[in-house]
């Protein structure tokens, strides 16, 4: 079942995301366009900590889209860069804080660790030696 | 014979045209006006009373700058010409031509000025392959011709402005002119080059980053970046203009990225006019002596866009440093993995060598410190995503199999790795010299943890795991017959025997262990790996041996001054000085800006350094080898607070010395001589 964009921003996580470089901090202002209305979604940075709230206040960086952009993007199934470039999102201000967004959304469902590449090359392998029935030390 | 092209750059916009400045479609190069990977003029045409026209000759006042001196007709009747055209071609953010027409004659003169103009839109990455519908308004009235591409919400623009009233038509504008006797007529033709964003207008206009952009002239940028860099006198004739004019192609080839307010390096002319990691943090290393400001421009970049989830399509991993960015249509619709790229084994060791060389030049330890997470991810992505089969090595493997590249290493070719009969290992890969780079990386790490993070645990964990790394790579890697470094093993530990130049990187990197020094450098000047021009990629005597090939025969000179700079590091001086004094040779016989690669063949046999088409200048990484070459040969090595310089000259050099080289010891110079000079005794002038 796919998330939307409402749902997912209701919910992100305000712990400490380690994955957030300590020295970032700053605004970023989402503003979702739907059927008539937009909805105003403040993000505050900082000290590896993201805090969510529904305001319509200046920000370092303000980001706008539609609502189906914003949807693909929560389900790791856009990436805020691509979207930048098809100019299916706009932004204005301190740009570098978009690459947040990127952290703060999820990455593509069903991507592979590269280990699994090397499992799959072991294994292959070792499906070979048995076939052939060669022995390698 | 191919006609010569013709270019200016000002970062990633440039224009490549012919002699005359004309700018027509050819399939096989980039030729007209591109900015942010998108080609905004693929046809510009200057014609007179219906007649083409001839150049004379030409000024280029600098890369981003030149004057063409035209007349009518071909070439073998212009000689009593009573008029000429002077085109004045700069680029900036937008391009612009001034066109004087003069007459010659002492009777007044009509004429008919057409420039036709164009644009196909198509991204540079798939030049040819695909028809766009362009949308094209003539606007008489307003002097003005628009030529516009939409997809979805993706615009493209060009708006061609004419100072002079023209007629326009939707293939250009036409100009009817008097031009007094012995007089002239002016105008100006301002292109510039729209990106759809909010509105319509340009994404450029709603970005900090690029409305806190000082627009200094082209010319006084150029002139402060020439004097911020050291002043070379050398005896040496030739030596000063090559190192001004490389100095000049690093100028030209820097930009300033959407996301960024400072200008890095790009790859380089043609094909490359964008970020690649591994070039720009290579140029950094190289230049650090001299234009140390790209490298935090750079790092700063590298870590912003740094990788943080699992990406199959861009071949993405937390913590991995990017292998380029593009601003194409193509990639900006995923139908190539070409927008933001990772698939790269080395950049981000790199990234971490580059942070800790900085540091060792310029003494700023904030950055050190501001960019700490990145450089600890760095570090983490090496043991946790870097390591595909878990024997501790670095390997590479695409997870993107319709269009991510096969070898992400700096020998990027589908067909660079191989073992010398030609066979090719299977994947996922670990060449050799990525290994020298992590391993470079994690001492280096540790310096950095202990000094400026204050985490001496983490420090001594990283030396552990590099002198663990050192030990197993020389157990592994190491061919005991043929008494060098297999290029590369393959998923199940297989060397892959191939002599290659990758060797030298080890030396670069310090990975190699000190008994087995003296013979990789004895095989970097042996006679199958140096050619005369340089070391090859790849040994002759091998199956795959191609002196064209780029990976597998070819003479990159970034290869090169790295190697150089390996064997200095292990004291064989000789031999640097050999490899040096080689890539001199080439690019002075040459002249312009030192090429990305030549051929490999035999100096003795070919006499002239042999060209090949695909190998692209000016390229960033090429024009910084010359001056990490230069800084080789003189040594010079940041030791705390002072900067140590311990020459190795090659013969026939004499005095080389090296003015205001900035780092943390402020300004500094460095003297030197070569050996024969140093040792004769010279005649006293005064």
């Amino acid at each position: 079942m796919r998330t939307t964009a409402e749902q997912y921003l209701r919910q992100v996580d305000a712990g400490r995301r380690p994955d957030l470089p300590e020295t970032t901090a700053g605004t970023l202002r989402l503003d979702v366009r739907g059927d008539g209305c937009t909805d105003h979604w403040y993000l505050t940075i900082s000290d590896q900590r993201i805090h969510v709230t529904r305001a319509a206040d200046d920000a370092d960086l303000v980001v706008r889209a539609d609502r189906s952009v914003v949807d693909q993007m929560v389900n790791g199934e856009l990436h805020p860069g691509a979207a930048l470039l098809r100019n299916e999102l706009t932004v204005q201000g301190n740009i570098q804080l978009l690459m947040l967004l990127r952290r703060v959304f999820p990455g593509p469902a069903g991507a592979r660790h590269p280990r699994e590449l090397g499992r799959a090359a072991l294994a292959r392998r070792g499906r070979g030696a048995a076939a052939t029935g060669e022995a390698r030390p | 014979m191919r006609q010569e092209k013709l270019h200016v750059i000002a970062g990633s916009v440039f224009a490549i045209s012919d002699a005359q400045g004309d700018m027509e479609v050819d399939p096989q190069e980039p030729v007209g006006l591109f900015a942010f990977d998108t080609r905004f003029l693929s046809h510009w045409v200057l014609s007179i009373d219906g007649e083409r026209i001839n150049a004379l000759s030409r000024d280029d006042m600098t890369y981003a700058e030149t004057r063409f001196f035209l007349v009518p007709g071909a070439a073998s009747h212009y000689v009593d010409a009573d008029v000429s055209i002077i085109r004045h071609r700069s680029i900036h953010d937008c391009f612009h031509e001034k066109i004087t027409v003069l007459n010659h004659s002492a009777q007044p003169a009509d004429f008919t000025v057409r420039v036709e103009m164009g644009s196909d839109f198509t991204d540079i990455a798939e030049l040819g392959l695909r028809q766009r519908a362009v949308e094209v308004t003539a606007d008489s009235a307003n002097n003005q011709l628009v030529l516009r591409y939409q997809r979805d919400r993706f615009v493209r623009q060009t708006t061609v402005r004419s100072t002079e009233p023209a007629e326009v038509d939707e293939g250009g504008m036409t100009y009817r002119i008097r031009v007094p006797a012995e007089g002239q007529w002016q105008t100006d033709l301002h292109v510039t080059m729209t990106m759809g964003g909010e509105d319509g207008q340009d994404v450029r206009d709603h970005l900090e980053s690029h409305q806190r952009a000082v627009r200094t002239g082209m010319r006084e940028d150029l002139a402060d970046w020439m004097d911020r860099a050291p002043q070379l006198v050398a005896e040496r004739r030739g030596l000063e203009e090559m190192y001004r004019g490389s100095l000049a192609d690093l100028a030209a080839l820097r930009y300033r990225p959407l996301s960024y307010d400072e200008r890095v390096p790009v790859a380089g002319l043609p094909w490359r006019m964008w970020l690649c990691g591994r070039h720009s943090i290579i140029t950094c290393l190289q230049t650090m002596a001299f234009t140390p400001e790209l490298a935090p421009a750079t790092l700063r970049m590298l870590a912003l866009m740094q990788g943080g989830h699992l990406d199959d399509d861009i071949d993405e991993e937390p913590g991995k440093i990017l292998a380029h960015l593009r601003y194409g249509e193509s990639g900006a619709f995923g139908d190539r993995a070409n927008a933001l790229y990772y698939g790269s084994a080395d950049t981000t060791p790199l990234f971490v060598v580059l942070l800790d060389e900085y540091e060792r030049w310029s003494g700023d330890a904030d950055l050190v410190r501001e960019l700490r997470h990145p450089a600890r991810m760095a570090l983490d992505w090496i043991d946790e995503y870097g390591d595909l089969t878990g024997d501790g090595y670095v390997r590479y493997q695409r997870r993107n199999e319709r269009d991510g590249v096969i070898n992400q290493v700096w020998k990027d070719s589908p067909e660079a790795i191989t073992d010398a009969n030609g066979r090719q290992p299977a994947l996922p890969r670990a060449t050799c010299e990525v290994q020298g780079y992590a391993y470079d990386a994690k001492m280096r790490g540790a310096r950095l943890a202990r000094e400026f993070w204050g985490d001496p645990a983490y420090a001594d964990r990283l030396e552990r795991e590099a002198a663990a790394l050192k030990e197993r790579f020389n157990r592994d890697f190491w061919l005991p017959h043929q008494e060098y470094y297999a290029l590369a093993l393959d998923p199940y530990g297989e060397p892959v025997d191939a002599l290659s130049s990758n060797i030298g990187h080890l030396l670069w990197s310090g990975i190699v262990a000190d008994d087995r020094a003296e013979a990789v450098a004895e095989h970097l000047v042996g006679s199958r790996l140096f050619g005369g021009w340089g070391v090859r990629t790849f040994a002759t005597g091998q199956r795959p041996y191609n002196p064209m090939g780029a990976h597998l025969g070819a003479v990159w000179p970034s290869d090169n001054a790295l190697i150089a700079a390996g064997l200095r590091r292990y004291g064989f001086d000789a031999q640097a000085a050999t490899i040096a004094a080689a890539i001199l040779d080439m690019a002075q016989t040459l002249g312009g800006a030192v090429p990305e690669m030549i051929a490999g063949h035999e100096r003795r046999l070919t006499k002239y350094p042999v060209q090949l088409p695909a190998a692209g200048r000016p390229q960033a990484w090429s024009s910084g080898a010359l001056l990490m070459l230069l800084s080789t040969m003189l040594g010079l090595r940041p030791t705390g607070d002072n900067l140590l310089v311990n020459p190795a000259v090659p013969a026939g050099f004499g005095r080389l010395e090296l003015l205001d080289i900035p780092g943390r010891w402020g300004h500094s110079d460095a003297y030197a001589r070569d050996r024969n000079t140093a040792h004769r005794a010279r005649p006293r002038v005064r």
